[in-house]
């Protein structure tokens, strides 16, 4: 069971960067009015940088 | 009793029953306030919600207000854990499970794993194999903030990390899926509102606010009073602080020794207690010189 429970939450790092990281760096990019750089949309641009972030904290294990 | 009376002359046993004479003055006191804190507390957090959703509050406020919110949300649930709102088999014996339950979701924090993890950390305060909270143990108050912030990560051994270890050394495994539920669901709240529109709302009335008030509280709950120089025994593993927020900017732990010698005595009258017991815990050797 522990192990089943450990499973879930392996990948959580890169669900937190897709799930979350990914809209949120998109609607600060809206909020500011910002335009991103290579014609990326605001969405493209969250899923880059929230996901690549949420990519870097699952392999290394931590956020900071 | 004097707060200056020297008592160093008395025994162990005579020490022992001025403690406890002193201990039950403050013993079996409804705490009131502490059960209006909880549900006004949960309350002014949901109603967040909708005011800012609305237009109503501007964000930044909601979110000023929405880590007060959180911060405070565990103390309630702390005083229901030493069954200070009704003993087992008291008539409000509901009450106390209603502001353990509620008061800490917030906190995404479930009451069975705060209750049980909190039991073994007055159990086995400041031992490194087995207090809960030991991996809040740091140099100084930088490194304190830091390791909170660090014992949060995906594969850190401290924090919440190790309550788990605790609860499957304790075979609890239907608290362990308790916690798991509790996870689920506030990730799956936080990714459905960020899909929707609202990460930002999300981010700022739950999740940073969720993070800022865990370090707050792991700072003045856990290692202000059990700072690194303390060692493990009754009289030894916690102390009396000065903190330059007061008693109350440090949720009411300046005085957190009474808390750990008497558990049950609610959280309001540790200070009354605390200067009544000052020269006993003198006389035992405790560090209560700072206050």
């Amino acid at each position: 069971m522990v192990q089943v429970i450990k499973s879930i939450f392996y990948l959580g790092p890169l669900l937190f960067g897709f799930g979350f990281l990914a809209p949120l760096v998109s609607q600060v990019i809206q909020a500011v009015s910002w335009t991103p750089p290579f014609g990326l949309t605001p969405l493209m641009t969250g899923l880059i940088v929230g996901g690549g972030y949420g990519m870097i904290a699952q392999i290394r294990g931590r956020w900071i | 009793m004097s707060p200056t009376q020297d008592l160093s002359n008395l025994s162990d046993a005579e020490l022992m029953r001025m403690e406890r004479e002193v201990a039950a003055r403050h013993l079996d006191k409804f705490p009131y306030f502490a059960v209006i804190w909880a549900f006004s507390n949960l309350a002014v957090w949901l109603a967040l919600w909708p005011l800012v959703f609305m237009g109503i509050l501007p964000l930044w406020l909601g979110f000023i207000i929405a880590t007060a919110n959180i911060t405070l949300s565990y103390l309630p649930s702390h005083e229901a854990q030493h069954d200070i709102i009704a003993k087992p088999g008291a008539k409000l014996r509901w009450l106390n499970q209603l502001v353990g339950h509620t008061s800490t979701l917030p906190l995404v924090l479930p009451y069975q794993v705060a209750k049980i993890t909190h039991m073994d950390h007055h159990k086995h305060a400041n031992d490194p194999d087995l207090d809960p909270d030991y991996s809040t143990h740091a140099d100084g108050p930088l490194q304190a903030v830091w390791k909170s912030l660090y014992n949060r990560q995906p594969r850190a051994n401290g924090g919440f990390n190790a309550y788990g270890e605790v609860l499957q050394r304790k075979g609890r495994m239907d608290v362990i899926l308790i916690s798991v539920a509790y996870q689920l669901v506030h990730f799956g709240i936080l990714f459905a509102l960020a899909w929707s529109g609202y990460a930002l709302e999300a981010a700022l009335l739950w999740w940073l606010p969720r993070h800022i008030a865990l370090t707050y509280i792991q700072y003045y709950l856990s290692w202000a009073p059990h700072n690194p120089e303390l060692t493990k025994g009754r009289y030894r593993d916690t102390r009396s602080f000065r903190s330059i927020l007061g008693n109350i900017g440090s949720l009411g732990m300046q005085y957190h020794i009474i808390h750990h010698l008497h558990p049950r005595i609610p959280l309001y009258r540790t200070p009354r207690a605390y200067w009544e017991m000052k020269p006993i815990l003198e006389a035992r050797g405790c560090d209560v010189h700072a206050l």
